[in-house]
């Protein structure tokens, strides 16, 4: 079939989207090997000081980078395993009120993060002593819990229970079916709803910015502050470091469940 | 009896959790408020034009990057719905590789090409175009671009899905017809799209309504939105009940509009035969 003008039309505004989203991280990643202070196009030269920079003492990057996981993946982990079991119990069982779980389960979305951490703020200001992990621990175990159950949820709900049933009719015990059946079918859902969760975490700023406490500062703050004070290609070496884990995450993520989880 | 107890033990771990750490402390902190003199905060922002403007602004610039990124996402998801080349899959990596960096990152990456000496002014500098760097960090243009670029991930994921489940054969039946494309568009691409559309509009809204990076580092000091305004009040103005005000007003916005989508698209779903919603 002949091309249309409007699919070329289509075409156009596509590839322009495309360059739109992609030309500010290609931006840094140049940026990042200039010599000066200044970031100028092109760069005049080639240096790898800015790298250097990220590991010194003074930018606290990495002791940041610590506090973000420590808070991620443990959160992360909590959520998967209360996520799955709370989507089994929906997508799995008939009952009364299984929308109302659902959307129970997934109300921390539409409450703004910065209003939560706001309520979490003032409960914690009248328990006190509640160290700073913990502080941003429950606010993030709280709002990234909705990806995994809605991505779970969103594989449960098309699953064949039968096979189940077959599994068991051929032998195998609940813990079988549950670990060689249920789980392996879900997993692009259970996957696709733990990276989301905990890059939700990772990247998150407007909650810890009020629960944070100069002791426990996570990565993204960490930047922040640094950009108000400083202004150099530091901030585009780290940003580059981390534009570079997202790559080799959705690369893995093609490979190995395929991108069409994140198509709604 | 036996299932239901399994699906309740099952449901327990994660609705206890959201009991605790969600539900009890947001109830307790709004009988607390209300308590207090806390209906007195939401009538000083009604009455104060400062606060006010704050949330049309919030409202105008969440209203605008929605706009433009249906306008912008709408096309670009099209064509990914219907190409038959393999741009389908470098397009899906290059769409979701931005959506998993950082907002601080991709705001930094907006200063650098935006700012008073960022790429985009050394280049109109270099051609003549401009005498003095224009000024574009510290302006709302500067959110709204920071603001589609954050979302219009949001926005072409919904449409793709949408899109992708109408039958091209539904469009040549149109055609073959003799509707002409934009009567084929109007009357049954766009019509059978409007779920993804509705649920992509809702989502770039609300999180644009909610975004508290984005206006932060790209709208400079003076600019404003709620986020950043609840998150000024308590650390720097130290004034819990106006910030208590705004978080409870931005919820309300959120709930307001997450009711009426509710209770238009049960209404469009009846009328469309009761369809799954996408």
């Amino acid at each position: 079939m002949p091309e249309r003008k409007e699919s070329v039309f289509c075409r156009v505004v596509a590839i322009l989207v495309m360059i739109f989203l992609l030309s500010p991280l290609v931006v840094i990643v140049i940026a990042s090997f200039t010599p000066t202070a200044v970031i100028t196009f092109p760069p005049q030269g080639l240096s790898l000081k800015w790298y250097e920079n990220i590991f010194g003492s003074s930018t606290h990057f990495m002791e940041g980078l610590a506090n973000s996981l420590k808070v991620g993946v443990p959160a992360t982990v909590l959520d998967v395993l209360l996520g799955v079991t709370g989507a089994l119990s929906i997508c799995r069982y008939d009952f009364k009120g299984k929308n109302f779980l659902l959307n129970y389960f997934t109300s921390p979305m539409y409450v703004p993060s910065v209003a939560f951490a706001f309520v979490l703020l003032q409960v914690y200001s009248q328990i006190g002593g509640i160290p700073g992990m913990a502080r941003i621990f429950i606010g993030h175990f709280i709002i990234i819990m909705p990806y995994v159950v809605r991505n779970t949820v969103s594989v449960l709900h098309v699953f064949n229970w039968s096979l189940e049933d077959a599994a068991t009719s051929l032998g195998a015990n609940p813990a079988q079916v549950f670990f060689k059946i249920t789980i392996p079918l879900a997993k692009p859902g259970i996957l696709a709803g733990a990276l989301l969760a905990f890059l939700y975490s990772f990247d998150e700023v407007a909650l810890s910015s009020l629960l944070s406490t100069p002791k426990f500062i996570t990565l993204p703050l960490r930047i922040m502050n640094y950009m108000e004070l400083t202004f150099d290609p530091t901030l585009a070496a780290i940003s580059t470091l981390l534009i570079l884990a997202s790559l080799v995450l959705i690369l893995l993520m093609e490979k190995f469940v395929g991108l069409d989880m994140f198509v709604k | 009896m036996g299932r239901r107890r399994k699906a309740f033990l099952l449901a327990l771990p994660a609705s206890l959790s959201l009991l605790v750490f969600f539900v009890a402390p947001m109830v307790y902190i709004l009988i607390r408020t209300l308590a207090s003199d806390g209906v007195s905060d939401f009538a000083d922002f009604f009455s104060d034009p400062f606060y006010l403007n704050i949330l049309w602004t919030t409202l105008r610039v969440s209203l605008v990057s929605t706009g433009i990124s249906l306008l912008l996402g709408y096309p670009t998801a099209y064509f990914m719905a219907r190409t038959q080349s393999n741009l389908k899959k470098v397009m899906m990596v290059v769409i979701l590789f931005p959506f998993l960096v950082s907002a601080v990152v991709r705001s930094y990456g907006w200063m650098v090409i935006l700012g008073s000496n960022g790429l985009l002014n050394q280049a109109l500098l270099a051609l003549g175009l401009i005498e003095k760097p224009l000024r574009i960090i510290g302006t709302e243009a500067a959110v709204v671009i920071g603001m589609i670029h954050l979302l219009i991930p949001y926005m072409i994921l919904s449409l793709v899905g949408v899109l992708q489940s109408i039958d091209p054969n539904v469009e040549y039946a149109a055609y073959s017809l003799g509707a002409s494309p934009a009567k084929t568009f109007a009357r049954v691409v766009f019509p059978l799209s409007l779920p993804g559309i509705l649920s992509g509009c809702v989502l770039v809204f609300t999180m644009s309504m909610t975004s508290y990076v984005t206006p932060k580092l790209l709208g400079g000091s003076k600019f404003r939105m709620m986020a950043t305004m609840v998150v000024q009040e308590i650390n720097v103005s130290f004034d819990w009940g106006a910030a208590s005000a705004i978080s409870y007003i931005l919820l309300g916005v959120i709930l307001a509009v997450q009711f009426a989508v509710v209770l238009a698209t049960s209404g469009y779903m009846k009328r469309m035969g009761g369809g799954k919603s996408a």
